[in-house]
């Protein structure tokens, strides 16, 4: 009797086991759109026997685990602030490109058209319709040169919002982290953290797409990050946050870490590259915007200074004179006097006002190689700075289109050993299901066996 | 290898984002006819074209130019054609003068009409174009002699204006009017022709052999002046026809960097239409099947 007794509770035990199968199943499949959420599978064992006579005391179950390759897990927390650095640099320089202009009317228009009003003054110098012709150009190009700085510059702003953004999304991250790493070493590597195990490694994950960060492991479960070069993020369920600070004269964010500025040093992730576009590529076009109105300027009032106005005067400035090479594009400007009065713009080579010696030598500036050590004018000029802000913007798009597909790889590689397959789940369902019943029969002939046996004594 | 639910339909996803991807670049350029609309669509061709439509707007500067400098040219020719002609009547009525059988009448009308063809000469170097004097000298704002009477001595300058009609070409649009009508001579023409027309009212013969032979060096003077306005309008017509040639050409290859070959655009814009379909499609049936719907 003993042993029908116990084979009806094995019959229990087993019909438990099944049911929590058909649980975990059941959790599989309402999780399969759960970002980071890794399969769980039920650890079956079967009880051994207790004596001689007995065949085994059926099954237990040990617990659930997640299944979850960690190395898959560390390569995509490698390559993902690569592809999102790519990612974000492509994006800020879409902007960037759209900041140059369309590709018929853009700021080499408006250089263009200052030059052939030179040409047409040289024509008719004495015209005044010649002369305001040359002041609206020269007024056009200024606007163009500023719009242009103009919009560099928002771009870069633009870009440090989105810094201060991410040091914003970062803090949350591993104060979230932290927490984690708290709760899951106070419950222990067992099936109750597995949920908490999964918000850990996608918390990780997103914080891999924002900065590049380096883990380690702990063996409470817990997970040490650091970023830039070694700073601290999490340690253990300590969270160390990041800061900014607006510096001056530009008020961009700098980046701290425990007070010590970490902002050079980021060197993935989209906070990354939005380092990159703010700090690096931008100021490099804008020097390059700079340096063509500073050549420009200094140029044309180079040799407008030896030419003679309608008066017969020695011409002044055309431009006002940049103060140097920075700022110039956003500074640049007609002068003051020249503007409210074409007469004074000086066309003529001696002091006659129907000479046009000087026209012509500013019309010939278009051709004059006054840029890059006197290898380049000022058309190509810019036409390089198109080129370099392309390169750069389709480098980056091409870096992370590749860096996408490793990714998608090691997600395709990470999702067959974690992610759910209906398919399978639906067989796991089956198979659980069959069992259940099996067993269910099982128990219902045992019961029926035990009352047979409690029926001999009446 | 383990297909799962999210893999499968991430790779799918990709596959389709990248069709519509595709579709929307070959949409672009069918509906704008351009191949680049940022740098980055290919930086070098960009680059290319930005200097490709910078000629172009060169070239169309020159030829504005070339245009402007031939209508001047053919001014200055016709008034100093009419100077030729002048001159030649001068030597015509300089002739007739030269014999002592003509009563004093006829002397003063001959004189009369030397002093005509003085004023037709003023007239004729008085010419302008578009107000700028075209006998001046770089001095276009001042008219180079004053009629008075007296005719004024030259006030204009020792300078030509020279306009850029190729980037290695320029030609004289103004005439140094002093260097035509006096050169090297001690007096102008109008000065020429006004003793000459008193030598011919006073009979004076030696006078008039003076000025005969002072016309003569004005006419070749004038002539020549002529010659080099006729060379430059002839290189002017033949450097318009390089300039429309190389305009053609600026445009051509700006268009090859830029422009969109509409067949294989339209061609393209079929083929990524029907793969954004296929990838569709693909998810769609990838996603019929399923264990889920064989179970009882």
């Amino acid at each position: 009797m003993p042993g029908l007794f116990s084979m009806l509770s094995a019959a229990a035990r087993a019909l438990e086991a099944q049911r929590f199968g058909l649980d975990v199943t059941g959790q599989n499949v309402a999780n399969v759109n759960t970002p980071g959420y890794a399969r769980r599978v039920v650890d079956l064992a079967a009880v051994p026997p207790v004596d001689r006579v007995s065949a085994g005391g059926g099954v237990e179950v040990l617990g659930t685990r997640a299944l979850r390759d960690r190395m898959y897990d560390r390569q995509l927390w490698t390559e993902l602030p690569g592809e999102h650095l790519q990612q974000s640099v492509a994006d800020g320089l879409g902007v960037v490109e759209i900041a140059l202009g369309p590709p018929d009317d853009g700021l080499d228009k408006d250089l263009a058209a200052l030059f052939d009003a030179f040409a047409r003054l040289a024509d008719t110098p004495t015209s005044a319709t010649a002369r305001h012709e040359v002041i609206a150009s020269a007024e056009g190009l200024v606007s163009a040169f500023r719009d242009t700085a103009g919009r560099l510059s928002a771009a870069r702003r633009d870009a440090d919002v989105r810094i201060r953004g991410a040091v914003a999304d970062i803090n949350q991250l591993v104060t979230r982290i932290a927490e984690l790493n708290d709760a899951i070493s106070a419950i222990g590597l067992t099936g109750r953290s597995l949920s908490l195990q999964d918000e850990q490694r996608e918390a990780v994950k997103t914080l891999a797409a924002i900065v590049d960060v380096q883990t380690i492991d702990r063996a409470d479960g817990g997970v040490d990050v650091s970023f830039a070069r070694g700073r601290p993020l999490v340690v253990g369920e300590h969270a160390y946050q990041v800061s900014v600070t607006s510096t001056p004269p530009s008020g961009f964010a700098t980046v701290l870490s425990e007070g010590i500025d970490v902002t050079a040093t980021i060197a993935g992730g989209r906070l990354g590259g939005d380092v990159q576009v703010r700090d690096t590529l931008i100021p490099a076009y804008a020097t390059r915007l700079d340096t063509l109105a500073y050549t420009l300027a200094t140029e044309v009032n180079a040799l407008h200074g030896t030419g003679f106005d309608l008066n017969g005067t020695a011409g002044g400035a055309f431009f006002q004179p940049p103060g140097g090479v920075a700022g110039a594009a956003s500074s640049l400007s007609v002068d003051n006097a020249l503007a409210g009065d074409p007469g004074l713009v000086a066309a003529a080579g001696v002091a006659s006002p129907g000479d046009n010696q000087v026209a012509r030598a500013l019309a010939d500036l278009r051709d004059a190689r006054v840029l890059g050590g006197g290898t380049t004018t000022l058309l190509q000029g810019w036409a390089e700075l198109v080129f370099v802000v392309g390169t750069d913007g389709s480098a980056a798009q091409a870096a992370a289109r590749s860096s996408g597909e490793v990714v998608q790889q090691i997600e395709t590689l990470r999702d067959g050993v974690s992610g759910i397959s209906l398919d399978e789940e639906a067989a796991m369902m089956m198979r659980f299901q069959r069992a259940y019943e099996a067993n269910a029969r099982f128990f219902t002939v045992i019961d029926e066996s035990l009352q047979v046996l409690l029926g001999l004594g009446r | 290898m383990r297909v799962t639910f999210n893999s499968g339909f991430a790779n799918a996803l990709a596959a389709i984002n990248a069709a519509a991807e595709r579709l929307l670049q070959r949409q672009q350029e069918v509906a704008t006819g351009r191949r680049l609309h940022v740098p980055s669509d290919d930086p070098s061709a960009m680059s290319g074209a930005i200097g490709a439509r910078n000629e172009a707007r060169v070239l169309d500067q020159y030829r504005r130019t070339t245009d402007s400098a031939e209508s001047r040219l053919h001014v200055l020719d016709s008034a100093l054609t009419e100077v030729i002609k002048s001159l030649t009547t001068a030597q015509s009525h300089a002739a007739a003068a030269r014999t002592t059988v003509l009563t004093p009448e006829q002397r003063d009308a001959l004189a009369l009409a030397i002093e005509g063809t003085r004023d037709a000469i003023l007239n004729s170097v008085s010419t302008s174009y578009n107000g700028l004097f075209l006998f001046s000298g770089s001095a276009s704002a001042t008219e180079p002699y004053s009629k008075g009477p007296p005719i004024s001595a030259y006030q204009g300058d020792n300078l030509t204006v020279s306009v850029d009609v190729t980037r290695t070409r320029e030609v004289a649009v103004t005439a140094n009017g002093d260097a035509v009508l006096r050169g090297s001579e001690p007096d102008d023409v109008f000065v020429v022709l006004s003793n000459l027309a008193t030598a011919a009212r006073t009979g004076d013969m030696a006078g008039i052999d003076q000025g005969f032979a002072a016309l003569d060096r004005a006419f070749d003077r004038v002539t020549t002046a002529q010659s080099r306005v006729g060379a430059d309008l002839s290189a002017i017509e033949s450097q318009r026809r390089h300039l429309d040639e190389m305009r053609r050409a600026a445009d051509r290859q700006r268009s090859t960097l830029e422009d969109a070959n509409l067949a294989e655009s339209i061609s393209g814009l079929t083929s990524a239409e029907q793969a954004q379909r296929a990838a569709l499609s693909a998810l769609s049936t990838a996603n019929r099947l399923s264990l889920f719907d064989f179970l009882r």
